[in-house]
């Protein structure tokens, strides 16, 4: 899940203007799996999965304790730890890839493989999902 | 109105097995449809069945979810059913959660969301998952009416063939304008009999076509809801009125008293006491009707299929080499929580399956006793809807029945089901000379003629062989212990006289 995580969020970096933090590539990765889940399921079943997602995360990155699920399945608490993650871009993609893994682990805990990447397709394009597109890291 | 100017009505495949027969073929098209039931009763997964036979990309199926059980658990087990085609998703099922505006607005604004995404999609299917949550508190009477008649518009003119699926209890089918607007209402229920949980349906209505009234058993298995018709799936079928052929026992002699043999298309009954050889009879049916290349089956309940062709080779009947060339299947039926209706449908399909003329059921009290103890009150009356459609397209069925052996009565059967058979053959054991030997006789033969005669018969190697020799100087040989006939008696005297 981690490798699809990154492809997405490569996808949406590529998508992105080249001056994008990878924070943000992560955050509209999040965001349209939150669209996604909540019209398919609800957006108390998207705040469910995300929350479990993000308490699983907390465990290993600490500062990540500061940010909470909304009722919306929207994240709260980044502006509190924006300094943080703009002194440290790398740790900040890390962990944005890492939310963005556990998140699709519970979708394929609960659905498998061949309903979560069905959602998913409902998002992204086919090339979302192809190694190519994460391979080039940014847009030029 | 003339035929050519009425309009014609799709009828859409339910997807599931034995459903299309009920409901008269299939799903009327742009019908707005109620499926009501228990919590657990297979409401959702009969909707989903249909949606998997019907979505396609092009008129894909809108799926709307509204609080009750989450879209993410209820794929998780949907998926587990053979029916369920993941690749279907997003693009022919699109799975629409509408928690969120049930819970904050009216229904006004449910019908305009759902107005919205019909819009979008173009549907040829909407299904709305659980309706009675989504009108759970109306302002009123009319604001709920207004809605449903509303939707049920919206969704026809959309050209939409809609179910809504609502936990209901029976009572409540009154008064409830939903289920005045809805075109088609199919009730599932569940009871627990025993240690049996009995499931059935019921098409409680449905407009612009005749489906077949009454409750029908169903399953919930790994392949989804297999529902079982009343009529058994053969009223779509050509019935194929018996013709005037007479078909052979096997035994030269039951022949002649039957006028040459069974009529096709009959339903005969063998009734005697253990050990009279009614199995043995029924083989000898069977085997001579392969012998004249008509396909055959044999349901046995009381013995296991290796040890009933065993029994067979030990009358010189090969049912190993037939049932290996398809042209026999014995069936062995262990059914314990099937109703009776599963277990007569597995008989069915293995009718159809080699296209069978003659079918044995061996016997009538061990398929009875295979049943649960809650199915056996339906036991008579499947067994005459069985016998009448099966012998309805041809097919000759010999069953047998082990009645008490009494020496005050003669009873044809303790099933009180000889109004069921065409013909009855009766075996007992009489008491002559201090022997116990066997007598034959037919009891009843519709429409037919057949001999009086009461005959001695044996088991033999050969198989059951009628005596020539007639039991004529004997009266009351079916009470079982006979007594000599006076014009015996009068000449044994005169024999007698004459020695002396």
């Amino acid at each position: 899940m981690r490798d699809l995580a990154a492809r997405l969020i490569a996808f949406e970096l590529n998508a992105g203007e080249s001056s994008e933090p990878i924070e943000s590539a992560a955050l509209r990765v999040y965001k349209k799996l939150r669209q996604s889940i909540s019209a398919f399921a609800g957006a108390a079943a998207f705040q469910s999965l995300a929350f479990r997602a993000l308490s699983q995360v907390q465990s290993e990155v600490p500062r990540l304790w500061a940010v909470q699920v909304a009722e919306d399945g929207s994240l709260e608490g980044l502006s509190d730890i924006r300094s943080q993650i703009d002194n440290d871009m790398d740790l900040a993609g890390e962990e944005g890839t890492i939310l963005i893994a556990r998140i699709l682990n519970l979708l394929h805990i609960f659905l498998g493989e061949a309903l979560t990447l069905s959602l998913l397709r409902d998002a992204w394009p086919v090339t979302a999902f192809d190694d190519r597109s994460s391979g080039n890291g940014r847009k030029s | 109105m003339k035929t050519e100017m009425k309009v014609t009505i799709n009828k859409l495949p339910t997807g599931v097995p034995g459903l299309d027969e009920i409901v008269g073929g299939g799903l009327p098209e742009y019908s707005f449809n109620i499926i009501a039931g228990a919590p657990g009763s297979g409401k959702t997964t009969l909707a989903h069945q249909f949606v998997f036979a019907n979505a396609t990309p092009e008129r894909p199926t809108l799926y709307f979810t509204v609080l009750g059980e989450s879209a993410i658990k209820m794929l998780r087990y949907q998926q587990q059913y053979t029916f369920f085609d993941p690749a279907k998703l997003p693009d022919a099922i699109r799975f629409i959660n509408l928690s969120q505006v049930v819970l904050e607005k009216d229904l006004g604004a449910v019908l305009e969301e759902i107005t919205k995404e019909v819009e979008k999609a173009n549907p040829a299917v909407v299904v709305v998952d659980s309706f009675r949550t989504m009108v759970r508190k109306p302002k009123s009477d009319m604001d709920l009416q207004s809605f449903i008649q509303r939707l049920a518009l919206s969704l026809a003119s959309w050209q939409a063939t809609t179910f809504l699926i609502g936990e209901y209890a029976e009572d409540e089918l009154r008064d409830n304008p939903i289920f005045t607007v809805a075109d088609g209402l199919f009730w599932l229920r569940q009871t627990t009999e025993r240690n049996s949980i009995v499931r059935k349906l019921q098409i409680i209505k449905l407009r612009g076509q005749a489906s077949v009234p009454g409750l029908h058993t169903f399953r919930i298995t790994d392949a989804g809801v297999q529902a079982f018709s009343r009529t058994f799936g053969l009223t779509a079928r050509k019935r194929n009125p018996p013709g005037h052929r007479r078909l052979s026992f096997g035994v030269p002699e039951l022949d002649k008293m039957l006028d040459g043999g069974v009529r096709e298309g009959d339903s005969v009954l063998i009734a005697g006491s253990s050990g009279t050889g009614k199995s043995v009879l029924a083989t000898q049916f069977i085997a001579e009707g392969i012998r004249h290349g008509e396909p055959g089956i044999v349901a046995v309940f009381e013995e296991r299929p290796q040890a009933y062709a065993e029994r067979a080779a030990s009358l010189g009947l090969d049912l190993e080499t037939p049932q290996k060339e398809g042209k026999l299947t014995v069936l062995y039926l262990r059914p314990l929580d099937l109703s009776v209706d599963e277990t007569m449908q597995s008989i069915l399909d293995a009718v159809q399956k080699i296209g069978a003329k003659r079918l044995v059921i061996d016997s009538l009290a061990g398929f009875e006793m295979a049943l649960s103890p809650g199915f056996r009150a339906d036991f008579r009356e499947s067994l005459y809807r069985m016998i009448f459609a099966l012998t309805g397209i041809g097919v000759t069925i010999l069953s047998t029945v082990e009645v008490d052996e009494s020496f005050t009565e003669f009873p044809f059967s303790t099933y009180s089901i000889s109004f069921l058979c065409d013909d009855i053959i009766r075996l007992r054991y009489v008491s002559i000379n201090d022997q116990l030997r066997k007598i034959m006789v037919v009891i009843k033969m519709r429409g037919g003629n057949h001999a009086k005669d009461i005959r001695e018969y044996e088991i033999t190697p050969n198989g059951v062989v009628i005596l020539d020799k007639r039991l004529v100087d004997y009266e009351r040989l079916i009470s079982g212990i006979p007594v000599r006939t006076d014009r015996f008696r009068l000449k044994e005297e005169s024999s007698d006289q004459t020695r002396k």
